[in-house]
């Protein structure tokens, strides 16, 4: 009798994704998907559920009062203890720019990486509490 | 005579069983009428030789399971070539093969391909004018009366609309009649990005919709048609423009794909909404002619549930491959893979 590799099932991500959204936020989702990226990488539908998740990241910080005129600023925290924060070189770089008179549309400008990731860095910088975004 | 035999020729339809080598085993009566027996015997065998290391349309029948097709031509008619079943007797493998004389439908396709594309091509000169003329009437803006400007917007909007539809049909008469073909040019994904995301620009800006590239320079080339990359990327963000209410994002990304020694192996292109989603039961057709979602498009107006469909051919034709991921009241992304294909050295 030869034994058949047995194929796990694929998960039904669209559940998975929504469910763990609601209960556990979009941070603690994405993380939980850069997870599941490592395990199925040939599932490009996974994919698209990352980006979905990295899609709402950035429209909840554009979802701001001031929208692109919001201008960031370093926190206290990030001023007075900076090395709890492990920033890697696109996050330090941002980091860098932010002198708490630029607002984001001048950060999109100066800012060498695409419109997207630059607003999902500094989105990523506020969820760490590294920079705070005043109404 | 055997009862089998008599069923056989008994058959409209040409059989035969025939070996890998193109030789002829057994042929109903149909078949003997249809062909002749030395005339088959000598396109049989042509079928089975390879010529320039490339293997015979025959080939593909003894490595593919049953039930597969292909039309092929043979001695000025459309044949289409169905595999019944292998056939093995302990002598040489053989399939048992059905042959249909379709030229009259293929005729009848191409004429009516033809047809539509002249009527396509016909309607999109008039339209551009159109459309032109309705651009340059709505940049003199400051003149013009708020209610004329908000009429000749939706004038414009649905004349875009239009055009889209004729572009669609189009392409599908053009995949129909087999008249689909990739050009193979060096292609800069990031380029074709840009260009589908800078011609959507304004229509997003004007329905209050962020449009964003989400991806670097370093996006490596393939091979193909930027003509028709662009097409599908530029189908894809219009398709979500359709479904993604005021101050919602979409974003045009790429990320690249390594194999183990870091060398790119495939580029995967992904149009991000932050539209109503897709149903659970609906997601799987999507990519099938003639499918639209059964949730409304926020902006009015259906399409011809093509969009897609093309969008499908197009990556396919480059070797790709298409995927969806969509969560009802978060959003929809449109995945797309494609292989780095590398010109010969």
């Amino acid at each position: 009798m030869s034994a058949n590799p047995i194929t796990p099932p694929k998960p039904e991500w669209a559940r998975l994704v929504g469910d763990s959204l609601k209960q556990n936020g979009v941070w603690h989702t994405y993380a939980k998907l850069l997870e599941a990226r490592r395990a199925y990488p040939d599932d490009l539908s996974l994919r698209g559920y990352v980006e979905i998740v990295r899609n709402t990241i950035v429209r909840e910080f554009l979802a701001h009062p001031k929208g692109m005129q919001a201008v960031p600023k370093l926190s206290a925290e990030f001023m007075s203890n900076f090395d709890r924060f492990n920033l890697n070189a696109q996050e330090g770089y941002l980091v860098s720019l932010i002198d708490g008179r630029l607002d984001i549309q001048k950060l999109l400008i100066l800012s060498p990486f695409d419109p997207f990731n630059t607003i999902f860095i500094l989105a990523k910088l506020q969820a760490e509490r590294a920079i705070t975004v005043p109404q | 005579m055997t009862f089998e035999r008599a069923l056989l020729d008994h058959l409209p339809n040409a059989i035969a069983v025939v070996t890998e080598n193109g030789a002829i085993q057994f042929r109903n009566a149909a078949f003997e009428e249809t062909f002749g027996s030395d005339d088959a015997s000598q396109w049989l065998r042509e079928a089975a030789r390879a010529v320039a290391g490339e293997r015979g349309w025959l080939h593909g029948f003894f490595i593919e399971e049953d039930g597969q097709t292909i039309d092929v031509e043979i001695e000025g008619r459309v044949y289409r070539i169905d595999k019944i079943m292998s056939v093995d007797d302990g002598a040489a493998p053989a399939a048992a093969l059905s042959f249909e004389d379709v030229t009259r439908e293929r005729e009848a396709e191409q004429a009516k391909s033809d047809f539509t594309a002249q009527i396509v091509h016909d309607l999109r000169g008039p339209l551009s004018g159109i459309q032109g003329t309705l651009e340059f009437v709505l940049s003199q803006d400051s003149k013009l009366d708020a209610l004329y400007s908000d009429l000749l917007r939706e004038a414009q909007r649905e004349s875009e609309r239009m055009m889209s539809l004729i572009n669609e049909i189009l392409d599908f008469s053009k995949i129909k009649s087999g008249n689909f073909t990739v050009e193979e040019e060096p292609v800069r994904v990031a380029g074709v990005l840009k260009r589908a995301v800078r011609s959507l620009q304004s229509v997003a800006a004007r329905d209050e919709v962020f449009l964003v590239s989400a991806h670097g320079r370093d996006v490596p080339q393939i091979i193909g048609s930027v003509e028709k990359l662009t097409q599908a990327v530029i189908n894809l963000i219009s398709n979500s423009l359709k479904f993604t209410p005021q101050k919602g994002l979409i974003s045009v990304g790429a990320q690249v794909i390594r194999n183990d020694h870091d060398v790119a192996e495939s580029i995967v292109v992904t149009v991000t909404d932050s539209g109503m989603g897709i149903k659970a039961h609906e997601i799987n057709a999507i990519f099938e002619k003639y499918k639209q979602s059964g949730t409304r498009s926020i902006r009015g107006g259906g399409g011809t549930g093509l969009g897609l469909y093309i969008v499908k051919q197009i990556v396919e034709a480059h070797g790709g491959e298409v995927s969806v991921a969509s969560i009802e009241g978060v959003g929809t992304s449109m995945v797309l893979r494609l292989p780095v294909k590398r010109a010969a050295a």
